[in-house]
């Protein structure tokens, strides 16, 4: 019969993974390994301990290896402290497209944590930064959403930035959002995207 | 019927690129993010890629990259859709092999205008 | 008189066409799914008995409740309700076929003389699924006297794991089955019932794990296939990505790892690389060299 059933119960954890000190200052030192499977576990591994966010957010910050940045990020969102998550926020400020992106996404699981950051990320002053907060709206699932929306779509100067807003209320919008829509539409006749939007949401709040 | 592929995570830029496209002729199909992007790539053959920059998963540039590293995939031409501040970041989208960029939002004529043309389709 | 017979007038929930683009959206960026027109019916009545399970009278009222409710329970409630999750013999059949034909060729190329091949069924439910991969294997691979296979199979339900070990099914079970493969692994029991063969029962290794703790999946390694269908789609997002990290570390690179055929890579990770097979589409663990 090829199918075989292994003798032994007892799975045995490889000798390899035992050779590097597996404490928190091996592990560290993992961190920064050239191996990026070593890299990997070593950020695994430190999803144990509370001190590791900042060397877990240096790291993330240098991290060419998507799936050693990956399990950071896990790792990060399992510690969940002040120094994770400004450090996760600090990314969306990043050149690098992936790193903001993940961040982003990180961010979407931890509303509670992220919430008290949000206001004053939606008055960043780059365009960028604030559509990214938007975007971490999207999955937030905190109670202010639709105020903070409704806020962007009446204040904002940057068409973009509301015309993120606007996606969000296609999905989430209320009738306490009928007027900022309404207004948004009017501030940006000229143009199409915004119409379009616009019109998309007044529809499924059901005002037209 | 050319078919192109709509890839950005906001639903509603999606209808919207895909309201301007089929108004032109086309045939249009989405994905919200890179990976699904290619996922589809190497389930059908699309005529032009429409991809968003910044999208859960795997980004603009990184999809873009991923697609012309990929055999069995039609490598046709990709449009990036980018933001003002990123547009000095366009040639990291050539390098990896995009064909062309648009600044959001896009405007329906232009947008479909520069769509027939990567497409081939030449009069109508 | 005082017989006034008050009739309680519940409105009728509705389920509007913006209302459902609406949802569809919605559901399609969470899970893949998208629900086209010929499925309003059955949406529709789905989301009516959630509505109104959540003590809401409107799909908006529910709707705002789902999207913000920071468990995520009510969204993974909504899929158990839209997903048919059912176990049988042979099972979106295309993937094993996909195993025999694609996977394990490319597999044992890169094997020596000797080395082991390990399958993983995860989760294995009542064992349907394990057995499944043994018949096949033995039945259409024909390459299975070449090389020794251990199956393991592990569910984080014990209950369903004591099932799987006793290997009695239904013949709702096995009616994918051809009647060779049942005369020749099953035993008939009478009443309905049929018990897989005790060789079979006797070859695969069945175990208690919880895919999203790591320092569970840490002791697995070493596995070339790994089964890990219709379960993911029901976890939230962040346990998702930490269940397929988790899946990672426990595999060769090169090796193959099958999702469910509703299910895809694209809202959970992108550590995989993305493998079209004619049968299937497969995710696979990169070689070393080609990050």
């Amino acid at each position: 019969m090829p199918i075989k059933k292994k003798e032994e119960k007892v799975i045995e954890i490889k000798e390899e993974r035992r050779k590097a000190q597996r404490d928190f200052e091996g592990l560290t030192n993992q961190l920064s390994s050239k191996n990026p499977t070593e890299r990997r576990w070593a950020a695994r591994d430190l999803a144990e301990y509370k001190e590791a966010s900042s060397y877990l957010i240096e790291q993330l910050m240098k991290e060419k290896d998507i799936t050693v940045r990956e399990i950071i990020i896990s790792s990060l969102l399992s510690i969940g402290d002040e120094i994770a998550i400004s450090g996760l926020i600090n990314c969306l400020k990043s050149d690098d497209a992936h790193l903001r992106n993940s961040a982003i996404e990180a961010l979407k699981q931890i509303p509670e944590q992220v919430a008290p950051y949000i206001e004053n990320l939606l008055h960043d002053k780059e365009p960028d930064v604030r559509i990214f907060t938007i975007n971490i709206l999207e999955s937030l699932r905190h109670p202010k959403v639709v105020k903070w929306l409704i806020d962007v779509i009446e204040n904002d100067e940057n068409v973009n930035v509301c015309a993120t807003a606007l996606d969000l209320l296609v999905e989430l919008g209320t009738e306490e959002s009928i007027q900022a829509i309404k207004k948004v539409k009017e501030r940006f006749k000229n143009e199409p995207y915004i119409q379009f939007a616009s019109d998309i949401a007044l529809r499924r709040i059901g005002e037209q | 019927m050319k078919k192109i592929l709509v890839v950005d995570d906001a639903a509603t830029v999606r209808m919207y690129h895909k309201k301007i496209l089929e108004d032109a002729g086309f045939e249009v199909e989405e994905a919200v993010n890179g990976l699904e992007a290619l996922e589809k790539a190497l389930l059908n053959d699309y005529d032009l890629y429409i991809v968003d920059i910044n999208m859960p998963k795997l980004d603009g540039y990184s999809f873009v990259k991923k697609l012309r590293e990929t055999e069995n995939v039609r490598q046709s031409p990709v449009i990036m859709v980018t933001t003002e501040a990123e547009e000095k970041d366009m040639d990291k989208a050539f390098e990896r092999g995009a064909n062309f960029y648009f600044i959001k939002s896009v405007k329906p004529e232009e947008f479909s205008k520069y769509c027939k043309l990567l497409t081939g389709v030449v009069y109508e | 008189m005082n017989n006034r017979c008050t009739l309680k007038n519940e409105p009728e929930i509705t389920i509007t066409d913006d209302d459902f683009e609406r949802f569809r959206e919605f559901f399609y960026r969470k899970t893949g799914i998208m629900f086209d027109q010929s499925k309003r019916y059955f949406v529709d009545r789905r989301l009516i008995e959630r509505i109104k399970a959540t003590g809401n009278n409107s799909f908006k009222s529910y709707f705002i409740f789902l999207r913000l409710e920071s468990s995520g329970k009510e969204l993974q409630n909504l899929i158990n309700a839209l997903t048919i999750n059912e176990t049988y013999f042979f099972r979106e059949e295309y993937q094993f076929q996909c195993m025999v034909n694609r996977k394990l060729p490319e597999i044992v190329l890169r094997k020596r003389r000797g080395d082991i091949i390990k399958i993983w069924s995860i989760p294995c439910s009542t064992g349907e699924e394990p057995y499944s991969v043994a018949i096949y294997l033995l039945e259409y691979w024909k390459d299975i006297d070449k090389w020794d296979i251990e199956i393991i199979s592990s569910d984080i339900d014990t209950n369903a794991l004591e099932n799987a070990k006793k290997g009695i099914y239904s013949e709702r079970s096995v009616q994918n089955l051809p009647k060779s493969i049942i005369q020749k692994y099953f035993r008939y029991l009478g009443n309905g019932y049929y018990q897989i063969c005790e060789e079979l029962r006797n070859s695969v290794e069945f175990t208690r794990v919880n895919i999203v703790d790591t320092n569970e999946t840490k002791r697995y390694r070493g596995f070339d296939i790994v089964f890990c269908r219709n379960l993911l789609i029901y976890f939230d997002d962040l346990s998702r990505k930490i269940a397929v990290e988790n899946l990672y570390d426990t595999m060769n690179p090169g090796g193959f790892i099958c999702l469910g055929h509703s299910e895809s890579m694209s809202r959970i990770s992108p550590i995989f690389k993305i493998r079209k097979f004619p049968e299937a589409i497969v995710y696979q663990k990169p070689l070393e060299e080609d990050k």
